[in-house]
C-alpha cells in the first residue's frame, strides 16, 4: 500500500507547485485555492491506476481545473451571479474571478510586474492558455488535457490569446508598437 | 492581414513541428517579413512573462494537509488488507483457543504467523502462475528489442509504404497486424519484421521517432494475461489489445511517445487517462 503513495509521491506530488499555480490563476480567494488543490491531489490520489504512465503534470491540472468548476458550481448556487453570454461578456467575467484588486495592481505596478496584471486581467478562457503554455510550459495535447478541448482550438485560442495580450502590453507602455522592442 | 501560415509558425515556436516541417515554415520566414515580426513577437512576449510573473509555491501549510491526506488514504486502504487477514486468522480450529490470557497471547501470535505463512504461500503461489509468466514475456519484448537494435537485423522488408509491408507478413507470420505511417505526425514507418519469442511468431512494424526506433510486436491474443505498462533495461513497453491481436511498442522512448502511437495505431484519439 505504501508503495502506491510513494509512486503517487515521485510521479504526481512534484507538481503541486503547479496545481497550486494553475488554481491561484483559475480563482481568486487564497483560502478557496488551498481546498480546491487539497481536493484535487486526493481525487488523483484516487484515482492514480487510471494515470496508466500518461503525463502527470497535464492530469493532476486537469484534476484541479474540474475540482475548480466544482468550487464554482457550488458558490453560484449560494449567491446568484448570472453566467456571461460568449465574446464581449467575457471582460466581465473575468473582473469577477482572477482579476487583481486596485491596491494589488498598484503594488504590481510599483514592482514591474506589468505582465502579471495584465494576464490576471485576460478573460479566463485566454488567461488559461497562456499560464498553461507560457508559464507551465504544456505542450498542446498537454493543454487540450486540460482544457478538455479539441488540439485546433487550442491553438487558435492560444493565438487569440496571444495577441490580446500584446496588444494590452503594448497600449499599456504607451505610444508605437516600437517602445516595447 | 494576418498571414495564412501563422498558425503555423505559432506551432514552430511552441516546438510543436517535426524536422521536416520545421524546415518549410523556416523556409516560409525567410519569405514573410509578416511572420517574422510575429515570431519576434512570440518570444518577446513570452520572454516578458517568464521574467515579470512570480513563480509560486504551494504553502507549507497546503503541502501538510496533501502528506495528511495521502497518509490517511493509504492508511485506509492497508486497513481493509489486515482486515481481510485478521478474519482469517479468526477461524482458527477451536483447539488452539483457550481461556489463559498468556497462552491466547502466544496463540493469538501464531495463528497469525500461520495467517501470515498462508497469506504469504497464496501470494507465492499466485505470483508463480501469473507475474513471472508476464516478467518472462517482457523480459523477452525488451531482449527482443535489443537484439533488433544491435544485430542490424531491424528490418526484413523495408518500405514506408503500408501495401507493401502488410502482404510480406502473409507470407511470414499467420497475424495481420495495423500497419499506417504516421509520418505526419512524427512515427515514420521503416518496414517489416518477422520475430520469434516467447513461443510466439510475431510480426514487427518498426517505426522511427525523432532518433527512437519503436519495435511495435503483435501476437495472437489469449496465450497469457495482458501485462502491464512496464520499464525494463531502460526500455519502456506499452501494451494493448486491439481486435484479436495483443500488440507491444517497445523503444527508449518516453512513455508519453509511445502512448501516442499506440492511439495513432487504435486510430482512437480520444483515449486519454480518466480525469475524476
Amino acid at each position: 500500500m505504501d508503495d502506491r503513495r510513494h509512486r503517487f509521491e515521485s510521479e504526481v506530488l512534484p507538481h503541486l507547485d503547479a496545481a497550486y499555480r494553475f488554481a491561484r490563476w483559475l480563482s481568486s480567494a487564497p483560502a478557496e485555492v488551498d481546498d480546491i488543490v487539497q481536493e484535487a491531489m486526493l481525487r488523483a490520489f484516487r484515482a492514480f491506476e487510471t494515470l496508466r504512465g500518461s503525463d502527470a503534470k497535464s492530469w493532476l491540472l486537469a484534476i484541479v481545473k474540474n475540482c475548480h468548476s466544482t468550487a464554482m458550481r457550488r458558490s453560484r448556487r449560494r449567491e446568484f451571479v448570472p453566467l456571461p453570454d460568449d465574446g464581449e461578456a467575457e471582460e466581465a467575467h473575468a473582473v469577477t474571478f482572477g482579476a487583481p484588486d486596485p491596491e494589488s495592481a498598484s503594488i504590481l505596478r510599483d514592482e514591474g510586474r506589468t505582465l502579471e496584471r495584465l494576464l490576471a486581467a485576460l478573460p479566463e478562457e485566454h488567461r488559461e492558455v497562456l499560464v498553461l503554455r507560457e508559464l507551465e510550459e504544456l505542450d498542446y495535447r498537454g493543454i487540450a488535457a486540460v482544457t478538455n478541448l479539441p488540439i485546433g482550438t487550442v491553438m487558435s485560442r492560444l493565438a487569440r490569446a496571444r495577441a490580446s495580450l500584446r496588444a494590452r502590453w503594448l497600449r499599456e507602455v504607451e505610444g508605437a508598437p516600437r517602445a516595447v522592442r | 492581414m494576418r498571414c495564412a501560415e501563422s498558425l503555423r509558425v505559432q506551432a514552430y515556436f511552441d516546438g510543436e513541428t517535426d524536422a521536416v516541417l520545421s524546415a518549410e515554415i523556416e523556409r516560409h520566414i525567410e519569405e514573410c517579413a509578416e511572420c517574422r515580426t510575429l515570431l519576434r513577437d512570440f518570444g518577446e512576449t513570452r520572454e516578458a512573462i517568464r521574467r515579470e510573473v512570480r513563480a509560486e509555491h504551494a504553502p507549507a501549510a497546503l503541502r501538510a494537509r496533501v502528506m495528511g491526506d495521502l497518509l490517511r488514504e493509504s492508511a485506509a486502504r492497508s486497513r481493509t488488507v489486515r482486515h481481510r487477514v485478521g478474519r482469517s486468522s479468526g477461524s482458527a480450529p477451536s483447539i488452539w483457543r483457550t481461556a489463559s490470557g498468556a497462552r491466547s497471547f502466544w496463540f493469538g501470535s501464531l495463528s497469525g504467523m500461520a495467517a501470515a505463512a498462508a497469506l504469504g504461500a497464496a501470494l507465492w503461489f499466485s505470483g508463480m502462475w501469473f507475474a513471472p509468466a508476464s516478467d518472462r514475456l517482457i523480459d523477452d519484448l525488451a531482449a527482443a528489442h535489443v537484439r533488433s537494435l544491435m544485430a542490424s537485423h531491424l528490418i526484413d522488408v523495408s518500405s514506408t509504404d503500408q501495401h507493401t509491408v502488410k502482404p510480406w507478413f502473409a507470407g511470414q507470420v499467420d497475424v495481420s497486424p495495423v500497419v499506417a505511417d504516421f509520418a505526419g505526425q512524427g512515427y515514420r514507418l521503416l518496414g517489416g519484421r518477422a520475430d520469434y519469442f516467447d513461443g510466439h511468431r510475431s510480426a514487427v512494424v518498426v517505426y522511427q521517432h525523432g532518433h527512437h526506433f519503436i519495435n511495435v510486436f503483435s501476437w495472437k491474443a489469449g496465450a497469457h494475461a495482458l501485462p502491464k505498462d512496464s520499464t525494463r533495461n531502460g526500455y519502456r513497453l506499452v501494451f494493448w489489445k486491439a481486435g484479436d491481436l495483443e500488440y507491444c511498442a517497445v523503444a527508449d522512448a518516453g512513455s508519453s511517445e509511445l502512448l501516442a502511437l499506440e492511439r495513432l495505431l487504435r486510430n482512437d484519439p480520444g483515449a486519454e487517462p480518466t480525469i475524476p
